[in-house]
């Protein structure tokens, strides 16, 4: 059972804020979840067989040559934000909407 | 029996042009999409100006490109320059990418007809359409049930004539899952064979892009255009061969796995409909090899712990500061990113991204995430073994047939067994089809899963395409849609 403490613990990690009004609800969802997801702790291996998964086609990393191309335009980035000026995002310290 | 090839031939022969088609196909979805909800965004100005570049190459008599002038639909966590692409979150209502997904950019370079965006769970999460801001999309089949999910909108919009094809993700069987539900062709491919550049990311060890289709061969043939090598996908390999000149192999000899685990707990009408199809094999040839596969209960939980984990970094990225949802008050920076993320991302998005941020922690890592990735390991191992003795395994797509809405939602674990189908070929990237087999006593389609060993795609296409050439009929094909419903 995960307590009250550990979700606002995880939440504040996932930059998430949790209502008080959904909190119980949430503690017994990921409860069951965590209950059901600790099936994997009964499946035993032998420790040799205990290999750590990197990847599923055993490829190495890719890596792009080392070459100047052209980027994204900086106004063309800055479309999706309202208020993007002289190429930067703008945010304010804070605000009251 | 390809509805791909057909209208290809109708358009080549000008006994339909590529604009007069676009328009059946886009009054098809003005007639019904309000009640199926498959599409969330119709793209008709620009579907019509391709089809006019269509029908312009025709008349200078220039070849056509395998996918060119054929109208298709892409799920909405696919980026389309310019179109709106929502992930159907409110975190990213609002949202133009500056750039193609490379799936689009190739279908787009083939002058393929976008008809629109498709209807999905929020970022993926969830086998109904439930979880999507703009409601859950119906089965084309049967209103009263949903069409499945996470790629519902997609599947959707091809059992309901009003796609050719449409291009889906499959994470945990989002792509097989709909399809099966559906009554239609769901492919996802072996890992690293499609781009994942541009579709965004829910699991990225997990996702595939893949064809959702009227039949295997145009599943074949929209695969074979896709599965290329793509430097800007790190994990992109392309593909080692074709599919569509495979289909014709004979089966004879063909061995099949099949494994007492998978028809556990299954619905007695899917069992039997996919015994039936196993005669069918059997009759063509086929030997069948009978295998254990005693770690499949821990499957799913090895699935669903890696795939939140991943989705809790993945979704990180969503602060709203560059895009996407804004609040409206906040007292200082991090009460904007909390508050942007916490009223953008919907109930099950934040569950899944707390759920992976709790295995990942410190404390719970070696329990959950490095036990799961290990499992993983060895469950990648066991198929190698399987794949030793057999060329393809036959499962049921999905433990039930579609249900009606406002089921899933109830109990969390019986929603996510139901992907116990589907989820261990992503968890060893191994491709997989589902291809209708049948119908449960409630008139609902029955989905069976092929699955083949890694690179060996064309084996599944090849297995599926010689069962459907024996049980579909040929003459369902038609040009000009007709409204389902």
């Amino acid at each position: 059972m995960i307590t009250k403490e550990e979700v606002l613990k995880i939440a504040k990690l996932a930059k998430l804020s949790v209502n008080n009004d959904e909190i119980d609800m949430l503690i017994e969802d990921m409860s069951k979840i965590i209950e059901y997801a600790d099936a994997i702790n009964t499946v035993t291996e032998d420790e040799d067989n205990e290999v750590e998964f990197y990847n599923i086609n055993n490829s190495a990393n890719a890596f792009n040559e080392d070459i100047v191309i052209d980027s994204y335009d900086r106004d063309e980035i800055l479309k999706n934000r309202e208020g993007g000026e002289k190429g930067y995002f703008v945010i304010r310290k804070r605000h009251r909407g | 029996m390809s509805k791909i090839k057909y209208i290809q031939k109708l358009l080549k022969a000008k006994e339909v042009s590529c604009v007069e088609l676009t328009k059946n196909y886009l009054n098809n979805i003005e007639k019904q999409n309000k009640a199926l909800n498959a599409y969330v965004n119709v793209t008709g100005g620009e579907a019509i100006k391709t089809a006019k570049k269509v029908d312009e190459k025709i008349a200078a008599g220039e070849e056509l490109m395998p996918l060119e002038g054929i109208p298709m639909s892409l799920k909405d966590n696919i980026s389309t320059k310019d179109i709106e692409t929502t992930c159907c979150s409110k975190m990213l209502k609002g949202y133009y990418p500056i750039y193609d997904a490379t799936v689009w950019e190739i279908l787009k370079n083939q002058n393929s007809v976008l008809l629109g965006k498709t209807n999905m769970d929020e970022f993926a999460m969830g086998s109904s359409c439930e979880t999507s801001i703009f409601g859950t999309t119906l089965n084309p089949h049967n209103t009263d049930y949903v069409a499945g999910g996470s790629s519902g909108g997609a599947a959707a919009s091809v059992a309901g004539n009003m796609a050719a094809f449409g291009l889906g993700s499959d994470t945990g069987g989002s792509i097989r899952q709909p399809a099966s539900f559906c009554g239609i062709v769901g492919f996802k491919p072996t890992y690293g064979t499609v781009s994942r550049y541009g579709v965004v990311a829910y699991a990225s060890s997990l996702d595939q892009v893949g064809p959702i289709t009227d039949s295997v061969e145009d599943a074949a043939i929209v695969y074979d255009c896709l599965s290329l090598y793509d430097p800007k996908d790190s994990t992109s390999i392309g593909s080692k061969t074709g599919t569509c000149d495979k289909l014709h192999n004979s089966i004879k000899g063909l061995k099949i796995g099949i494994a007492d685990e998978y028809f556990e707990g299954i619905n007695e009408d899917i069992i039997s409909s996919i015994e039936e199809a196993i005669k069918v094999y059997q009759d063509a040839g086929a030997e069948i090899v009978n295998f254990e596969i005693p770690k499949l209960k821990a499957f799913l939980p090895v699935y669903f712990i890696i795939a939140c984990a991943e989705a809790s970094s993945n979704l990180g990225r969503f602060d709203g500061i560059r895009y996407g949802y804004k609040t409206d008050s906040y007292n200082d920076v991090n009460d904007m990113i909390c508050k942007n993320r916490s009223e953008g991302f919907g109930k099950e998005v934040q569950k899944r991204i707390l759920l992976g941020t709790y295995a990942l922690s410190s404390g719970y890592y070696d329990a959950y995430y490095k036990k799961a990735q290990n499992l993983r390991y060895s469950i990648i191992q066991d198929f190698k073994n399987i794949f030793k003795s057999c060329d393809v395994i036959i499962t049921p797509s999905v433990p039930v047939t579609a249900f009606k809405k406002g089921e899933a939602l109830t109990d969390p674990i019986a929603t996510y067994m139901m992907d116990i189908c589907t989820v261990p070929a992503n968890i060893a990237g191994l491709p997989a089809i589902s291809v209708p087999c049948g119908f449960d006593k409630n008139k609902m389609p029955i989905g069976m899963q092929i699955i083949g060993n890694s690179f060996e795609d064309y084996k599944v296409f090849n297995a599926a395409y010689q069962y459907e050439k024996q049980t579909k009929k040929s003459d369902e094909i038609s040009p000009y849609p007709e409204v389902k419903i």
